[in-house]
Formats: C-alpha cells, sequence, structure tokens
C-alpha cells in the first residue's frame, strides 16, 4: 500500500508476524528434539534443549517396524497416482479446450464433483473396489486418485494461455493432433506439469483414509498407515515413533520447500476457477 | 477434407473421437469414485443390508432410528457443527496474517513460507504431534502453563471432556490456516490499486477502505474459504481418529469418525451410508447458505 508505514507501525507487524511464525514453528522443533534425545522422554520437566543428542531412534525405526517396505509402498503407489495425474489430466485438460457438443456438461460435472469429498463417499467405494477385487492391491489404493479435477484445469488454463496462432500454425505446417499435443502444447506447458507432479505427489503420500479401508495386508501398507500401527501398539512410549514422523515428513517438507511457488499456484488457480 | 471418405476420414469426427478417447478414462474415474457412490449411498442407506445377507428395502428405518434412538449421532453432529463453526475464526486469523504478509515488509515471502509449510503435511504425522504437544508429562504446551504458574498440574487436553474438542480444533487450524492466508492473499493481489488511491485521495480512513473496498472485493475469497471450512468438518478424519479417536467417551466424534467407525468396524454398512447422506445433505446446506451470503454468484465459474 502506498503511504508508508511509520517505524512503531512497522515494528509492530514484525511483532506480530514473529509471534505467528513462533507457533507455526514450535511444532516442528519439538517433534525434532524428541526425536533426537536419549533420555526418557516422559521426564518433567522436559528439556527444552536436547541434551547429548544423536540419531538412534532413527535406526530403532529401521529394526522395530517394517520401514523399508512401507517406504516402498508408498512409493509405488505415489508413482502410480503421479503418473496416472499427469497424463490423464492432460489429456482431460486438452479435451476440455476444444469445442465438442456437451462440453458445458462434461465441465458443470466437473464442478459439481469437485464438491463431493472422498469421505462421502468410503461405503460404496470401498464396495466398488471390493468388486474389482482391487483389495490389497497397489493400483487399487492409487485408482481414486489417478486424475484430480483442479489438476484438470490447472492444465486447462496452462493450454489457452498458449497463443492460437502456434497452434493454427502448427496445424497449417500439417502436424497431426497428437504431434500439436506432444511437441507444442506440453512443452509450454511444464509448470502445469510440475503443479500436477507436485500436488499429486503430496495427495497421495498424505493418504490416509484410503489405505486404511483397503489394505488389511500389512505388508501392502503404506506410511500413514505404518505410523499409526506404530502409534497404536507402542503408546507413544519410545522416541522412536518421532523419528519415524521426522522421517515421513521430510518427503513433503523438501518437495514443498523446492517447489513451494508451483505448489501454490495449483492450489490457487484451483480455488480461483472453481 | 474432401467427401467421400466415409465418416471416419472427416477431420471433426476425428477430432471428436479424439475428444472423447482423452475425456472418458478421467470421467470413468469421477463416475466411478464420485457419482455412482453418491446414489450408492442413498440407495443403501433405505434399504438392510450386509456383506453376507441379501438386501431389503426398509424405508426410513435407519433415519428413524438414527434420530431416535442413536446419541452418538446427535453428539458427532455437534461437534461436527462446532468444527465448522470454528472456521470463520480461523479464516479471521488468516486474513489478519494475509494483510500483514502483502505489504512491501521486508521478509514477508519467509513469513508466507512458514505459515504455510503445515499445509502439505501427512495430517497422521500432524495428529501425532500435537498429541505429544499437548502431552500431560513431555509436552511442551504443560510444561508452559506449569513453569508459568498458570495451572498447578498437569491438564490431560486429550483426555479432558471440554478440553479434547477445542485441541483438537486448534492442531487443525494450525495445519490449514496457511491454506486460507494464501487463497486470501490471491484475492488480495488482484484488488485493483487505483481503488485505495481514490478513496485515499476522497479522504476514506483506513477502517473505512477495510471494509469498503477489501472485505467486498475479497468475497470470492472468503466464500471459497467457507466452503473450504464446512469441506473440513469431512476432511478432518485423520486428525481426529490419530488424536483421539472420537474420545474420550464420544466428546470429539465428528460425524464423518462415526461413519467410519458403523461401516468399518460394526460393519453396518446400510447405517453408515444413511449417515453419510446426511451429513452429505449437511454440506450441500451450508454450502447453498454460504453462496446465498456471499451474494448468490459467488462460486459461479466459467463465464464463457
Amino acid at each position: 500500500m502506498a503511504a508508508r508505514p511509520s517505524r512503531p507501525r512497522l515494528l509492530l507487524r514484525h511483532a506480530t508476524l514473529v509471534a505467528v511464525s513462533f507457533v507455526m514453528l514450535l511444532p516442528f522443533y519439538w517433534v525434532m528434539k524428541t526425536a533426537v534425545t536419549n533420555e526418557n522422554i516422559y521426564a518433567y520437566p522436559p528439556g527444552i534443549v536436547p541434551r547429548d543428542p544423536h540419531l538412534f531412534n532413527f535406526v530403532d525405526v529401521w529394526y522395530l517396524i517394517p520401514f523399508p517396505r512401507y517406504l516402498l509402498n508408498s512409493i509405488v503407489v505415489s508413482a502410480i497416482a503421479v503418473a496416472g495425474n499427469v497424463v490423464l489430466n492432460a489429456m482431460a485438460g486438452y479435451a476440455l479446450t476444444r469445442q465438442f457438443p456437451g462440453r458445458r456438461a462434461v465441465l458443470a460435472l466437473f464442478l459439481s464433483c469437485m464438491l463431493i469429498p472422498f469421505q462421502a463417499t468410503i461405503i460404496p467405494a470401498y464396495l466398488i473396489t471390493a468388486k474389482m477385487g482391487l483389495l490389497n492391491t497397489y493400483f487399487g489404493l492409487a485408482f481414486p486418485m489417478l486424475s484430480t479435477i483442479i489438476c484438470i484445469f490447472v492444465f486447462k488454463a496452462a493450454f489457452e494461455a498458449v497463443p492460437r496462432s502456434l497452434i493454427d500454425a502448427a496445424r497449417l505446417d500439417g502436424l497431426s493432433e497428437w504431434r500439436i499435443i506432444l511437441r507444442v502444447l506440453l512443452p509450454l506447458s511444464k509448470p502445469a506439469i510440475a503443479t500436477n507432479v507436485i500436488l499429486s505427489f503430496i495427495w497421495s503420500w498424505n493418504n490416509f483414509l484410503w489405505p486404511l479401508l483397503i489394505t488389511r495386508d500389512p505388508t501392502m501398507q503404506t506410511l500413514p498407515l505404518g505410523l499409526a500401527r506404530f502409534l497404536s501398539y507402542m503408546e507413544d512410549t519410545t522416541g522412536a515413533l518421532y523419528a519415524f514422523a521426522v522421517l515421513v515428513l521430510a518427503p513433503s517438507v523438501l518437495v514443498f520447500l523446492m517447489a513451494q511457488k508451483e505448489f501454490i499456484r495449483g492450489l490457487t488457480s484451483g480455488a480461483t476457477k472453481g | 477434407m474432401t467427401a467421400g471418405k466415409g465418416w471416419w476420414g472427416q477431420r471433426r469426427n476425428r477430432q471428436l473421437t479424439l475428444i472423447a478417447c482423452f475425456l472418458l478414462p478421467s470421467l470413468a474415474i469421477f463416475f466411478l469414485y464420485r457419482i455412482l457412490p453418491l446414489g450408492w449411498n442413498v440407495i443403501l442407506s433405505f434399504e438392510s443390508w450386509s456383506p453376507l445377507k441379501p438386501a431389503a428395502w426398509v424405508g426410513f428405518e435407519h433415519y428413524v432410528e438414527m434420530w431416535s434412538y442413536d446419541d452418538v449421532f446427535w453428539v458427532s453432529l455437534w461437534n461436527t457443527l462446532i468444527f465448522i463453526a470454528a472456521s470463520p475464526l480461523v479464516i479471521a486469523a488468516a486474513l489478519g496474517v494475509a494483510l500483514l504478509v502483502n505489504s512491501d515488509l521486508r521478509g514477508a515471502s519467509v513469513y508466507r513460507t512458514i505459515v504455510f509449510l503445515s499445509y502439505p503435511l501427512m495430517t497422521v504425522a500432524v495428529g501425532i504431534i500435537w498429541r505429544w504437544m499437548y502431552d500431560e508429562r513431555g509436552g511442551i504446551i504443560n510444561y508452559a502453563l506449569r513453569a508459568s504458574g498458570l495451572v498447578d498440574g498437569p491438564v490431560g487436553f486429550l483426555q479432558s471432556f471440554d478440553w479434547a474438542l477445542p485441541s483438537v480444533i486448534f492442531a487443525g487450524v494450525w495445519q490449514t490456516i496457511g491454506f486460507y492466508m494464501i487463497i486470501l492473499l490471491t484475492g488480495l493481489q488482484s484488488i485493483p490499486q487505483n481503488l485505495y488511491e481514490a478513496a485515499r485521495i476522497d479522504g476514506a480512513p483506513a477502517y473505512a477502505r477495510f471494509f469498503r473496498i477489501t472485505l467486498p472485493m475479497l468475497r470470492p475469497s472468503i466464500f471459497l474459504c467457507v466452503v473450504v471450512g464446512i469441506l473440513n468438518s469431512f476432511t478432518s478424519f485423520d486428525l481426529v481418529y490419530i488424536m483421539t479417536n472420537g474420545g474420550p467417551g464420544h466428546a470429539t466424534e465428528l460425524l464423518i469418525t462415526h461413519i467410519y467407525k458403523s461401516a468399518f468396524e460394526q460393519t453396518k454398512f446400510d447405517y453408515a451410508a444413511a449417515l453419510t447422506v446426511v451429513q452429505f445433505g449437511l454440506l450441500l446446506l451450508l454450502t447453498y447458505a454460504a453462496n446465498k451470503a456471499a451474494g448468490g454468484n459467488a462460486g459461479a465459474v466459467e463465464q464463457d
């Protein structure tokens, strides 16, 4: 805003934001502090800084629970979901940039589907997946997440931003529809692809309810389920639980910090579009 | 294109086929996992059915049971409404932060990143972290309260009937406030600056500029935040499941946890379907009311 705020007001703003940041960061600090603490974590008063920090809890995670298995499952499911999102959303996004009979109906359908939270569909979704014989499978875990409406609109917006004249020129040069998509549209929509990858990765990586419903087999469980299981049979008596939490959080924090711009663009473009 | 090549030879038809093929996979997924379940839920809610016995039409029996005999339903409905009612406060707080961050303040982007950092986290881990924050012995909140002399003994936040729900809500706020902030920030940045300049020339004081320009121009963003707040009552399943699993008693039971337990712990799929229909109806009703309150067309998209 144009008028320069006076110095005390500027200080007040910083003070408020520092206080807010403190509240936002405190849980991160507390869980990391607990994860590297060797002493009895229930000792009172708890130390504010860890005495002789060490990484023993992280080693524990590896041995106490089938961590590598959970990790593998999470990675496989996320990879399927990300691949599905990029390909299927790009296809649907492209289709929506074209004129065809029923276009408005399809758009209306997508927009109304956005208002149906996945949680409201769990019972039939479980029954459908069971009927298809996909319980306890990687594909079943990823299936409902293979395409996301927000991300379809991200692609649609990116394709629409490509100048019409460029596409017409390509068409005049005799490029087929496929070529136009692969050689012209997609290379010009790299930010949209990045947004798709990041959003779908974070959503599938963090997803808990769906794997909770359809994986009874412990060898097919993903990291969030492993974490919840660990919590239920360890009754948070050990620092390893918090080391596990830190390990699980690290990838999404890293992805977010590296690609904050794409992440936020995806959320807000989805938001302003619908 | 020349005639006589048949149907396939026509460019328009070829393109339409391509478009259809491109749309089908996504449409199939949304049909299988959004539309079909919605209808199935409604049908199932009027039936008596379990995986081992054939379905029988029972009319409104489940709804009558819910209304007259299921105390947990009423508790969880009430808790869900409290959950939703908390969101305007969060949106107000997020608006405050967004206004502070939206200036040319030095370090604004750092503050923004910090506030947003908790949003992309796995909710299961967030629940575990906050259980630990609230813990009676190892939690920093109890430690701070006791060290400063505000309380004499430890407060079992998540074990207390009075404190459990606010505590869970606060953990949810911690995770979602950054999202609201980002939405509002985008809204703030789309307000034309010359409106403010004109108001300043006319001598409008700061509060008038806020209530006459900022708030009305932000209406679509605020509406969106409200809708997300309503949806959060569904999506907060993970947090409640991990932090309290609905307890103590049913003090933090939400409709969605009640649905989950009825269906997957007591195998009353039919009854849980009726609960889902009620919650989804509530969601539609509240969204419709919010849309009306926002001026009727705040959710309108796609003007072309």
